[in-house]
C-alpha cells in the first residue's frame, strides 16, 4: 500500500535522482521513495518548484497544504489520470434529477449516522448516561427516509450531530469542556481536534477519489460549490465517526494528548506542533487498521474503506447495483 | 511485503543501483534499502536488476517478509536514516 508523508519541518521537497527530497535542518538531505508515495501533507513552511511539482503530478502524487495553525489551504490535485467522460455525464445525470441526488444524500447521512450511532453505542456499554442520547438519535434517524428535499436532509443531520456532540463530553469523561462545535477559529482543544481531523479526513478521501474515474467537484449531498472539491465532503462524512471521532476519544482517553498539546488564546485553540505530531500518528495508523471485509472476504485496511466507497458511488451511477453506505459492522 | 534488500556491486555501478532503489525503497544505510513493496514493485526491480547488473560478477540479497510485524529490528548506535513517513 502506498504511503502517505506528512512534512512537519521547514524546509524544502525536490526533485533529484528521479525521486523526491526533503532538504531541512532536522533530516538533512532526506530521498523519499517516489514510487512509494501516495499524498504529501505539509503543515511545515516548505519551498516547492515548478520541477518537483511537474514530477509529483507524472507520479499521480496530491498535494495537500496547511497553513500554520494546521487549516486545511488547498491541495494540488495533478491532471486526472483515469479521466471518463461517459462516469462524468452520469454523474450529472444523477445530481439533475432531484430523486435521485436524494436517494445518494439520504444514504450518505444514514450511513454517518449510523456510525455515529455505533460510537455512541460503543461507549454506552462503558459509561453512564448515554442511553437517553442513543434513543434521541434512533428517533432522528427514522426521519432521514421520509425526508423531502437536501434542506430537510441537512436538518436531520444538524440535528443529529448536535446531539451526538451533547454526548461527547459523558465519552470523555468530562476530561474538556464541550458544549457545542464552534469552528473559524474552534474555540475549546475538543474543536481544534474535530476541525483538524476533519480537514485531515477531506484531503485523504481527496486522493482516494483522484484514484478513481469519479469528478471530485460534482456532490449530491453538499451542494456542489465552486472552487472545493465537493464529493469528498460528501464521503468524508461516512468516515469521520470512524475514524477522526475514535481517534479524538482514544487521544483523550488515554490521555496521549494533554493541555500541553495546544496553543490556546482568549477566544482560539489550535493543535501545536507537538500535538499535530501525536495525532497524525494515530491517523496514519487508523488508516493502515485492517479488518475482515465480509462482503469481499478479505482484508482491507480503514484506507481502502475509502476507494473502496468511491467505487460502490461508481457502480451507482452507472446503474449497475444500488449504492449502499459504508455501515460500520465491526 | 516488507522487503530488505542489500548489494555489493562493482563500485562505478554503486551510484546508479542506489539512484534506482532509491525511487522506490527507504535508503536506510550504505547499500542498505528497506520498505514497503507490492509484488509487482519487487518484480519490477528484479527485473532490473537482472538487465543492468553482470550477474557474473556483482550480488544483491532480497529478504522479504509477510509484513513489518513479522521482522525484528534492533538499531546499534546511530539510526541513520529512519523510515518514518512522519517528518
Amino acid at each position: 500500500m502506498k504511503r502517505s508523508i506528512y512534512v512537519n519541518t521547514n524546509g524544502r521537497l525536490s526533485r533529484k535522482d528521479n525521486t523526491i527530497y526533503l532538504e531541512s535542518e532536522t533530516y538533512g538531505k532526506k530521498p523519499i521513495p517516489v514510487n512509494n508515495i501516495q499524498e504529501i501533507f505539509l503543515f511545515g513552511e516548505v519551498d516547492l518548484n515548478t520541477k518537483a511539482i511537474n514530477f509529483l503530478a507524472q507520479n499521480n502524487i496530491t498535494l495537500h497544504v496547511f497553513n500554520y495553525y494546521g487549516y486545511y489551504t488547498g491541495s494540488f490535485y495533478p491532471r486526472e489520470h483515469l479521466p471518463s467522460g461517459f462516469l462524468l455525464v452520469k454523474q450529472v445525470e444523477k445530481y439533475k434529477d432531484n430523486e435521485e441526488r436524494l436517494k445518494v444524500a439520504k444514504e450518505f447521512i444514514n450511513s454517518a449516522s449510523h456510525n455515529i450511532l455505533k460510537n455512541v453505542k460503543y461507549y454506552s456499554n462503558r459509561k453512564e448516561g448515554l442511553d437517553e442520547y442513543v434513543k434521541k438519535i434512533e428517533a432522528e434517524r427514522e426521519n432521514i427516509k421520509d425526508v423531502k428535499n437536501i434542506n430537510e436532509l441537512m436538518g436531520i443531520e444538524g440535528r443529529i450531530r448536535n446531539i451526538y456532540y451533547s454526548a461527547f463530553e459523558i465519552i470523555i469523561d468530562g476530561k474538556y469542556d464541550f458544549k457545542n462545535r464552534t469552528m473559524n477559529p474552534p474555540d475549546n482543544p475538543i474543536n481544534a481536534m474535530i476541525s483538524f481531523g476533519n480537514s485531515m479526513m477531506y484531503s485523504s478521501v481527496l486522493s482516494e477519489i483522484y484514484n478513481t474515474q469519479l469528478n471530485p467537484t460534482i456532490s449530491y449531498l453538499h451542494e456542489p460549490g465552486e472552487r472545493r472539491f465537493s464529493l469528498s465532503l460528501d464521503i468524508s462524512e461516512i468516515f469521520k465517526p470512524i475514524i477522526i471521532d475514535r481517534i479524538i476519544f482514544t487521544l483523550i482517553n488515554q490521555r496521549m494528548i494533554r493541555e500541553e498539546h495546544f496553543d490556546q488564546d482568549l477566544s482560539m485553540c489550535y493543535l501545536n506542533d507537538k500535538g499535530r505530531l501525536i495525532f497524525e500518528k494515530e491517523f496514519d495508523e487508523k488508516l493502515k487498521t485492517i479488518i475482515k471485509h465480509p462482503k469481499l472476504n478479505k482484508s482491507v485496511s480503514y484506507k481502502r474503506l475509502i476507494r473502496l466507497e468511491c467505487y460502490k458511488l461508481i457502480k451507482h451511477i452507472i446503474d449497475e447495483e444500488e449504492y449502499e453506505g459504508l455501515k460500520m459492522w465491526w | 511485503m516488507y522487503t530488505l534488500i542489500v548489494y555489493d556491486v562493482e563500485e562505478k555501478k554503486v551510484a546508479k543501483v542506489n539512484k534506482f532503489l532509491k525511487t522506490y525503497l527507504n535508503w536506510v544505510q550504505n547499500s542498505v534499502f528497506e520498505g514497503e513493496l507490492t509484488d509487482a514493485q519487487l518484480n519490477r526491480i528484479i527485473s532490473w536488476i537482472k538487465a543492468h547488473l553482470d550477474l557474473e560478477i556483482d550480488s544483491v540479497m532480497i529478504y522479504t517478509a509477510r509484513s513489518e510485524k513479522w521482522l525484528s529490528k534492533k538499531i546499534i548506535g546511530v539510526e541513520k536514516n529512519s523510515t518514518n513517513n512522519i517528518l
